[in-house]
């Protein structure tokens, strides 16, 4: 071939010169594991949870008990490889500020059980809760539990915030968000009640 | 003034029944029957009216009025099979008397009645005396005596055992708007109702409001067990009302949201003098006062207009006396929640003013006697607080001083402080240098600055010095591990502007011989949900020994010089920086570690191998030379990249021993360290305990 012909060369220039886009699409897979993790925690649904996330990347390998040579001795610490971390789109969610969040809803979660089983609480279609009835709580109570609703929605504003952080795509935070939304939902107990399209329905 | 219509136009029909009885009398007849057809007036009418007189004697009829039905004012509904009897009326050239008169009827709103009444009538004065000793309403009864003379009346209304469902219920009939409410409760009520022709011209109530429980539907009104007296007055004006009126809550509690107000062992009583012009839908407070014994005494006066979006336009209100926790826990929190102030606890008291000017605070000023408060989570708290705040909107200074005997800040403890301020409009300035006392050093501000224009923008800025804190003191006091030293540093400049607070200048550790230096020091949202600090911090000629020593990690002898950069803790632990620890290039210093030194370092990689520097030969030996240590982690999404002071096969070199025997090298192989595993190794091995890792 003599020369290349000009749509063969253009298209050449092109691949040449052209960048590559990469788009991160939302893994909502992950956020669903990821968010059904802190909920049932929260919820207080796993029997042995601790608290305790474990770390997103692997846990140390066993130690490597390569032989000491006798001269020079090395003693060969930090033995733990870490896994190669990421290896599909996944969720962080172990951060010092997620775990920090999640301790405190767990333990407020535990004042706040009765009132959704009451009804006078209900979750929102935005992932946040409400006092839905204030009927339904002692007037002594009305106002700690109004305490409560306001803090635990601050607690899960800044879960969603730091979450989407954690992860380096703070523009993931309404998608978060949603996937909350519906997993508080989800792994509610029945006879909670919840938002769907502005109306209450119990679970 | 629907009520004084119909007063009038029963005492004229009765007036004019009245005068024809008479004039038959007169005639000496036995009987009389009169037939009046239809009468009516203004509002009212009466259908088929007629009047039988029986003569029983002198001067006494049996007297008979009958109606078949009643169309009533306003809307008070309609009567029928109105039926009047007086067996023995005594009927005189002066007067007319029923003392046991019963007028039977059927109302469409109170059912069928039977009402016993007695009615009086002076010809000389022309003055009507009507009693109505028991109309059943709204479950309980009622009892009215009024009296009319030329054109001038008065009613006196008795309700006891009233049902308030009831009475809500029949006060809607009649087309008053009342909130909807659910209601368990009972009514006393004595009305003295006082008025000429038309016009009413006084109302006298004393009332006594008992109440299981009340609830609006959206249950941001109720209360429980109340038990509420209600005593005043209300008199017309032209254009309005003025009303008079005190109220005594003797036991129960109410939620009016936010607020929930619970009576203690004294009552709460509540006292307002106000005028009521609707048209202008304007409320003048003349008087007002709020007394609940134990949380606050309060009285002012003021002005509220309705059509405002600030509806309330002008207020004086002098704090007479605020009791803390009680004032604080009813009256303040509900509206704090959000905010830092939402979560203290308090004691004390305080007495203050407000005044509020077309619509906002033009000037505040309170009196602080011994206050203390702190907040729940141990963020912040001051202990005596004393002093006088002032405050006004205007452009003429205020002075304030302020004092506190000791303090905190998470767990670092100030001392006795007094202040000075000078405030005008949204500014705060430090009107002369001040100290605080941080554990055993002093923070000596220059001066302070905040500017507050806006809900959100609280700006405020410091410069000062830190005088020598003993770290020994801050490490305790922040539950570190505690070790020796000295902060301090001279700080040009604190800042904080929305929220984030930057330390210019440099803070300077003293400690361990060597000195570290913090620069560049920025706290974001240091009070909120996750705080977060960047800091970069440089450490020169640290003496390892001095180190080693105080974390019982095991002797090492040498200097160390290191940086970290770009230091994020998030929640005050680390999530990012880049560090390198190393002993110096020119070191002159003598280079030992010692046999424990090494058993911890290799305990931190997962126990075990310092057994087997045990066993070996190197055993026999206390302590090793080196050549260089140090180690390098750039920490990233929760995994640390590690590194050493020089590289080795497969891997790098944290200790590097020196070329004459006994020769020892430290060698790490992994590059990539879970920071977790490794943070939580090392707290095992400075506490002496070896984890186990499976």
């Amino acid at each position: 071939m003599k020369v290349l012909n000009l749509p063969m060369s253009l298209l050449l220039l092109l691949l040449v010169t052209a960048c590559v886009t990469i788009n991160v699409y939302f893994p909502a897979e992950a956020a669903v594991k990821a968010a059904d993790r802190i909920i049932l925690d929260v919820y207080g649904e796993k029997p042995d949870s601790k608290g305790e996330e474990k770390p997103d990347a692997a846990e140390p390998t066993s130690w490597r008990h390569d032989a000491v040579r006798p001269t020079p001795v090395a003693v060969h610490i930090l033995n733990w490889l870490v896994a190669p971390a990421h290896a599909e789109a996944d969720i962080s969610i172990n951060t010092p500020a997620i775990r920090q969040l999640k301790a405190k809803m767990e333990q407020r979660h535990r004042q706040l059980a009765a009132y959704y089983a009451s009804g006078a609480i209900g979750m929102t279609g935005d992932g946040l809760i409400t006092l839905r009835d204030q009927k339904l709580v002692p007037l002594k109570e009305r106002n700690s539990v109004k305490g409560l609703v306001s803090q635990e929605n601050g607690d899960r504003n800044a879960l969603y915030v730091e979450i989407a952080r954690a992860n380096d795509h703070p523009e993931w935070e309404s998608d978060i968000r949603q996937t909350f939304a519906r997993r508080w939902v989800a792994n509610a107990r029945s006879g909670w009640y919840y938002q769907d399209g502005g109306a209450w329905k119990q679970k | 003034m629907r009520t004084s219509r119909v007063r009038v136009a029963g005492a004229s029909l009765l007036v004019l029944g009245l005068a024809a009885v008479l004039a038959l009398q007169a005639h000496a007849i036995e009987s009389a029957h009169l037939s009046l057809g239809n009468l009516a007036g203004e509002g009212w009418s009466l259908d088929d009216v007629s009047v039988q007189l029986d003569w029983t004697g002198e001067s006494r009829a049996r007297a008979v009025l009958l109606a078949a039905a009643a169309q009533l004012p306003g809307q008070l509904g309609s009567v029928k099979d109105l039926q009047f009897v007086c067996e023995s009326a005594v009927l005189t050239a002066t007067g007319f008397d029923c003392a046991r008169g019963l007028l039977g009827l059927h109302s469409s709103r109170l059912g069928r009645q039977s009402l016993p009444l007695s009615v009086h009538y002076r010809h000389t004065d022309k003055q009507v005396r009507v009693r109505v000793r028991s109309i059943r309403a709204a479950g309980g009864s009622i009892a009215v005596s009024a009296v009319y003379r030329d054109g001038g009346w008065s009613a006196d209304v008795r309700g006891s055992g009233l049902v308030l469902a009831d009475v809500a219920r029949e006060l809607r009939a009649t087309g008053i708007e009342l909130p909807s409410l659910a209601l368990d409760g009972t009514l006393e009520l004595d009305l003295d109702l006082r008025g000429q022709g038309a016009q009413l011209a006084r109302v006298a109530y004393d009332a006594r409001v008992q109440a299981r429980s009340f609830s609006d539907e959206s249950g941001r009104y109720a209360g429980e067990a109340l038990d509420v007296t209600l005593a005043g007055n209300v008199r017309p004006l032209r254009d309005g009302w003025v009303v008079s009126s005190n109220m005594t809550a003797r036991q129960g509690a109410v939620y009016i949201d936010p607020w929930y107000i619970e009576v203690g062992s004294a009552p709460v009583v509540a006292a307002a003098v106000l005028d009521w012009l609707p048209r202008k839908q304007r409320l003048e407070l003349q008087s007002f006062s709020y007394r609940q014994p134990g949380s606050v005494d309060l009285a002012g006066q003021g002005r509220i207009e309705l059509q405002h979006e600030q509806p309330l336009r002008q207020l004086q209100l002098e704090l007479k006396e605020v009791f803390l926790p009680s004032a604080y826990e009813t009256y303040l929190q509900p509206w704090l929640t959000e905010s830092l102030a939402g979560n203290l606890e308090t004691t004390g008291q305080l007495r203050g003013r407000l005044q509020v000017d077309g619509g906002g605070l033009v000037r505040a000023s309170a009196d602080l006697q011994s206050v203390s408060l702190a907040e729940k989570d141990g963020l912040f708290g001051f202990d005596h607080l004393s002093g006088n705040l002032d405050w006004s909107d205007a452009a003429v200074p205020e002075y304030s001083t302020l004092a506190w005997d000791a303090g905190h800040v998470y767990r670092v403890s100030l001392g006795k402080t007094a202040v000075e301020l000078e405030s005008t409009g949204n500014a705060v300035r430090l009107v002369r240098p001040m100290r605080i006392p941080v554990l055993d050093g002093e923070l000596d501000i220059e001066s302070f600055s905040l500017d507050y224009p806006g809900r959100e923008e609280l700006r405020w800025e410091v410069d000062g010095i830190l005088t020598p804190v003993s770290m020994q003191q801050l490490t305790r006091a922040l539950e570190w591990p505690e070790f020796g030293g000295k902060l301090s540093g001279v700080i040009p400049s604190v800042s904080y502007d929305s929220g984030i607070l930057t330390v210019g200048g440099v803070l300077l550790v003293r400690v361990f011989d060597g000195v570290v230096t913090l620069r560049d020091l920025q706290l974001t949202d240091p009070f909120g949900l996750v705080p977060r600090l960047h800091v970069n911090a440089n450490a020169d000629n640290i003496d390892l020994e001095s180190l080693t020593g105080a974390f019982s990690f095991g002797r090492i002898e040498g200097r160390l010089d290191g940086r970290v950069e770009g230091l994020l803790l998030e929640s005050w632990l680390p999530v990012a920086f880049d560090a390198e620890f190393a002993t110096p290039e020119d070191d002159k210093s003598r280079h030992r570690i010692s046999q424990k030194a090494v058993d911890n370092i290799s305990n931190i990689g997962g126990g075990g191998v310092g057994g087997a520097l045990s066993r070996s030969f190197l055993q026999f030996f206390e302590d090793f030379p080196y050549d260089r240590l140090g180690i390098r982690c750039r920490l990233e999404n929760g995994i640390c990249d590690m590194g050493g002071v020089a590289p080795a096969e497969n891997g790098y070199y944290l200790v590097k021993g020196r070329f004459l025997p006994p020769r020892l090298d430290v060698v790490g192989f992994a590059d990539r360290v879970n920071w977790g595993s490794l943070v939580a190794q090392i707290v095992a091995v400075t506490r002496g305990k070896n984890m186990v890792v499976e």
